[in-house]
């Protein structure tokens, strides 16, 4: 997981274009970051840490050419120091690298780089990438035919970016890491994500696993590794590069928690008529699945669990697989749908498990919030959850976006009981949202167990996946133990844990047998002296039981859970802000994580 | 050319409470939009290219529903965390504006030709302070200007006399030297108006202001709200398609083929309008308004999400968001009396004003002028009449 920027065609630009692009993919990764420009040398600065402190460091330094390349980096190989940072250099210092992803062969063509002499000065995968080309040049080879030949034979998963002293061209290829293009009439860009040259060009070209590119002054060209040319589409991305400020809030994920209400009615627009009780899901209504698999990894997983209990729900057998688990020992899939849940659609541990599927001949569907990404060109059918983007690590309004996408999916591909109801329950979520955030209880909550050893967090059916989702969002961001359980099953061992430190929460929606079952469990912990939260809609007598309430509207139990999981994400914020967190950036994790 | 905008939108509006309990004056519905796209659209209509929004009361409202950008202009957000006054709320926006600016309040609607006439008006002078005059609404409830030649020649702050002619827009070009004079101003019971500043001003030089004929309305009390809506389907300045003369639809609303859309009328997007529904004139539906079958809507606003049961009726009404009214609610409309604070006033044309996420369940009726706060609720049918308080349980 790192990202990758790339420009030809600025001239004395080059720099300042390299350097606001890392900005613009800092949410990538970012525990170092650097930049190599060539002209007739290769010049280099890189630093471990964020942006800010490689811009620190290239204070004062004379770093120019017209080319160049630059990386962030999120530790995989190694741990962040400045030589681990990318660009990688070879021994002559004439050929510069970025790289994204992991070579799983590094060991063995290490080794024998080193044999043959050559010194490496990181710990890190890449820089056998460098030695390689470093000794194709110097056998005679032309310098794309040196940078081809050294690509292939990297095995793993990688986008590379290359330059070198004396070429004014940008050398890359792509396999199972993202890697797209921008166009403009005299400059030219790559890079992992379209936000690192959205300020330059809105005209972009995806490249495809096994594909080979060379940006030069004069314009761009693809083939495939071995030489075959490719004729590629260029697209127009719309979104707006200022789509992505933080309108006045000092953290993204605070933001982002905010503007759910709109997120979801972007979600839902065009695709509900309560009127006429039906959802619009287009061609995806007549895929008819008999049974569905769903893989996901972290907070989409949730989202899977979720969504699988929606098409239980309906009578269709319906499981949910983590995607790295999924990807190396599939279950057998028989006829079943497998729909890979990703915000990104980059996730490599999804990917990889869709793709396994695919190989298994199954169909699949892709969930995901980024148009043109790898997982709606791969998939053989695409739906977008339309939340737009989300800058902050810890998903939010996206998680939200999932749960009503996965209801519209569950509802417009099977029949299900109450479905006008359900629709009108979606319609309110927006306004509901807005609720909850204008009434939300949380910074007391936060504020009173700010110091507890840890958080429970337990809820039964729909509400399980948002336990889950309440203790992930809080592990994340505040660097505290917390745990997700279904509420029954905390009595099977989790209760051992619970003390008068340990804050539980307690999702208690409605007042059926569910409700009253979990109540059960409330005083359970109760007994043992626990703090009690309820996140509830007063139905239920749960507040008897609660040293907090957090309100959520009356509705249906579909939507009380992502009404529930609002209150959580607020107390997961207001807990890492009173603990000084950093929040949009939590240590060692990245916000699309492509590497497996 | 000044290029930049400070807007101000951090007030509450007490007087139209109760539907700014959760958002300030300027996120509330002109027609189906907030007050303040509509300022923004002047702005940028006008040639703005920053736009420095001054938030306060309920800043997130503001915040998350325009977001970063407004039709691609960047907007900064600067926090006011006290109202004290108009002047103070300028002065927050000190470090985020170099050179000359336009200074508008975010609270009332006016279209760009206002904005066109301060900033050539003060493009023509020597960058003396600059303020747009206009003719019309009574100028008690505002502030008077005196005007000789292009010059001010005093402004007096709600008259007592009805013997004035012109008041101040609240439009106005400056040099960044006025974040001195401001500096300069003694404070008045603790509050800093940018009036008082330009008062002293006055003294010591030259205000310039010009005389505009563009659109300008302000919405003091809830009922205002009506006229507003009134005024922007009579100009057609909503962003909604025309499926009809003076009949806008957003291309994602459902209007059943069955219901009637009397001009001028506007529905936003996501709305549902159900079998033998008729809704307008002067109607407007904000985002995901639901209006079920046969019910009838008059001379109303209906702010986002809000949800009308089938068969019901509703005259002359204002609603804030989410607001649920379940079948046969009837709303029979003004005259009425209404009392907002200490004041009583006669004969508006006002059914009822129903802040946010009321919940009324069927067969509710409201008397006319009914005050009724947010998260009331109401049980079946009951009648409400004069004020109903936040969440207050009514039944029976």
């Amino acid at each position: 997981m790192c990202g990758i920027i790339g420009a030809v065609g600025r001239g004395d630009d080059t720099l300042d274009v390299l350097v606001h692009g890392l900005s613009k993919l800092e949410y990538r990764g970012y525990d170092s970051a650097g930049v190599a420009l060539a002209d007739e040398t290769v010049d280099l600065c890189k630093q471990a840490g964020e942006i800010d402190e490689l811009r620190a460091a290239l204070e004062g330094q004379s770093i120019d050419g017209s080319v160049g390349i630059g990386h962030t980096r999120w530790s995989t190989h190694g741990p962040p120091t400045d030589e681990n940072a990318h660009p990688h250099q070879d021994c002559s210092g004439d050929v510069a690298v970025v790289h994204n992803g992991i070579i799983e062969n590094y060991q063995t063509l290490r080794d024998e780089l080193a044999a043959a002499g050559h010194t490496f000065r990181s710990d890190t995968d890449t820089e056998v990438v460098p030695h390689l080309i470093e000794d194709a040049l110097r056998s005679g080879a032309d310098p794309e035919a040196a940078v081809r030949s050294a690509v292939s034979r990297l095995e793993g998963s990688y986008a590379v970016a290359v330059v070198i002293a004396g070429v004014e061209r940008i050398f890359a290829a792509r396999n199972d890491s993202p890697l797209v293009l921008g166009v403009d009439s005299d400059a030219y860009y790559l890079a992992s994500d379209v936000p690192a040259f959205r300020d330059h060009t809105d005209r972009v070209v995806y490249l495809d696993d096994g594909e080979f590119t060379v940006l030069g002054p004069d314009g761009w060209r693809v083939t495939t590794l071995a030489g075959e040319p490719v004729d590629k589409r260029v697209d127009t991305v719309d979104w707006d590069p200022e789509e992505t400020g933080k309108s006045g809030y000092d953290h993204y994920m605070l933001k982002e928690i905010h503007e759910q209400p709109r997120s979801l009615r972007q979600s839902l627009s065009e695709r509900v008529d309560e009127l006429g009780g039906s959802v619009d899901i287009g061609e995806l209504a007549d895929l008819n699945p008999r049974g569905v698999q769903f893989v996901a990894s972290g907070t989409s997983y949730h989202a899977a669990l979720y969504a699988a209990e929606l098409f239980r729900q309906a009578g269709i057998p319906a499981q949910a697989f983590r995607g790295s688990e999924f990807a190396t020992s599939p279950p057998p899939i028989g006829d079943a749908l497998v729909v890979g849940v990703t915000q990104s659609g980059e996730t490599a541990d999804t990917l990889s498990a869709l793709r396994e599927a695919q190989r298994r001949g199954a169909r699949t569907l892709g969930v995901t919030n980024v148009v043109g990404s790898t997982v709606a060109r791969e998939s053989d059918h695409v739906f977008y959850i339309r939340a737009g983007p989300e800058i902050g690590v810890a998903a939010t309004k996206t998680f939200a976006s999932q749960l009503a996408s996965l209801n519209l999916l569950a509802l417009g591909m099977t029949s299900t009981d109450g479905t006008r109801e359900i629709i009108g329950a979606l319609r309110d979520l927006p306004g509901q949202v807005q609720k909850v955030l204008d009434e939300s209880a949380a910074r007391e909550v936060a504020e009173t167990y700010v110091s507890s050893d840890a958080y429970f967090f337990i809820g039964r059916e729909l509400n399980y996946p948002v336990a889950l989702e309440g203790a992930l969002k809080m592990k994340e961001i505040t660097y505290k133990h917390a745990e997700g359980f279904p509420a029954g099953e905390l009595k099977h061992g989790p209760l051992a844990l619970v003390t008068d430190q340990t804050p539980v929460f307690a999702m208690v929606t409605g007042d059926g047998e569910l409700a009253q079952k979990t109540i059960g469990n409330v005083k359970e912990v109760e007994a043992r002296d626990a703090p009690v939260i309820a996140v509830t809609d007063g139905k239920s007598d749960v507040e008897r039981y609660a040293d907090y309430v957090l309100r959520i509207p009356e509705t249906h139990p579909r939507t009380a859970a992502v009404l529930a999981n609002v209150q959580l994400q607020l107390v997961s914020y207001h807990t890492a802000a009173l603990l000084g967190r950093s929040i949009d950036k939590p240590r060692n994790l990245a916000k699309s994580v492509t590497v497996e | 050319m000044a290029d930049t905008a400070v807007v101000l939108a951090a007030g509450e509006g007490t007087r139209l409470r109760p539907l700014t309990r959760n958002r300030p004056k300027p996120m509330l519905p002109a027609a189906n939009r907030p007050i303040l796209a509509h300022v923004l659209d002047a702005l940028v209509d006008a040639g703005v290219e920053e736009l420095v929004v001054v938030v306060g009361y309920k800043h997130d409202r503001v915040q998350n529903h325009f977001g970063p950008t407004y039709r691609d202009v960047p907007i900064t957000y600067v926090r006011q965390n006290k109202q004290l006054g108009t002047g103070h709320a300028l002065l927050q926006a000190r470090e985020s504006v170099e050179g000359p600016m336009l200074v508008v309040n975010g609270d009332c609607l006016i279209d760009s030709t206002l904005v066109e006439d301060v900033c050539q008006a003060f493009d023509r002078g020597n960058g003396e302070p600059t303020l747009a005059v206009l003719e019309g609404p009574d100028a008690r409830q505002y502030g008077a200007v005196t005007v000789r030649e292009g010059l001010v020649q005093q402004l007096i702050e709600k008259p007592q006399t009805d013997e004035y002619r012109l008041i101040n827009a609240g439009i106005y070009a400056f040099d960044d030297d006025i974040f001195d004079a401001i500096d300069d101003t003694p404070r008045e019971e603790g509050e800093l108006a940018l009036t008082t500043t330009l008062a002293q001003e006055l003294d010591d030089g030259r205000i310039r202001a010009v005389e505009t004929d563009g659109l300008w309305v302000d919405a003091t009390y809830p009922w205002d709200l009506l006229a507003v809506a009134s005024e922007i389907l009579d100009h057609g300045l909503t962003d909604e398609p025309e499926f009809d003369d003076r009949v806008w639809v957003d291309e994602t609303a459902i209007v059943h083929e069955d219901a009637t859309l009397q001009p001028p009328v506007v529905v936003g997007p996501d709305c549902e309008v159900g079998p033998g529904a008729v809704v307008g004139p002067h109607s407007a539906l904000g985002r995901n308004v639901t209006i079920g079958s046969n019910a009838t809507v008059v001379n109303s606003v209906l702010d986002v999400d809000t949800r009308i049961g089938p068969g019901s009726t509703l005259l002359e009404t204002v609603t804030g968001q989410h607001v649920r009214l379940g079948p046969s609610s009837v709303v029979s409309g003004g005259p009425a009396d209404v009392r907002v604070g200490n004041e009583v006033f006669e004969d508006e044309a006002l059914g009822a004003v129903i802040a946010d996420r009321v919940r009324a369940e069927g067969n509710v009726g409201f008397g006319p002028g009914s005050l009724v706060g947010p998260n009331a609720h109401l049980d079946t049918g009951v009648t409400v009449d004069g004020q109903v308080r936040e969440s207050a349980e009514v039944r029976r």
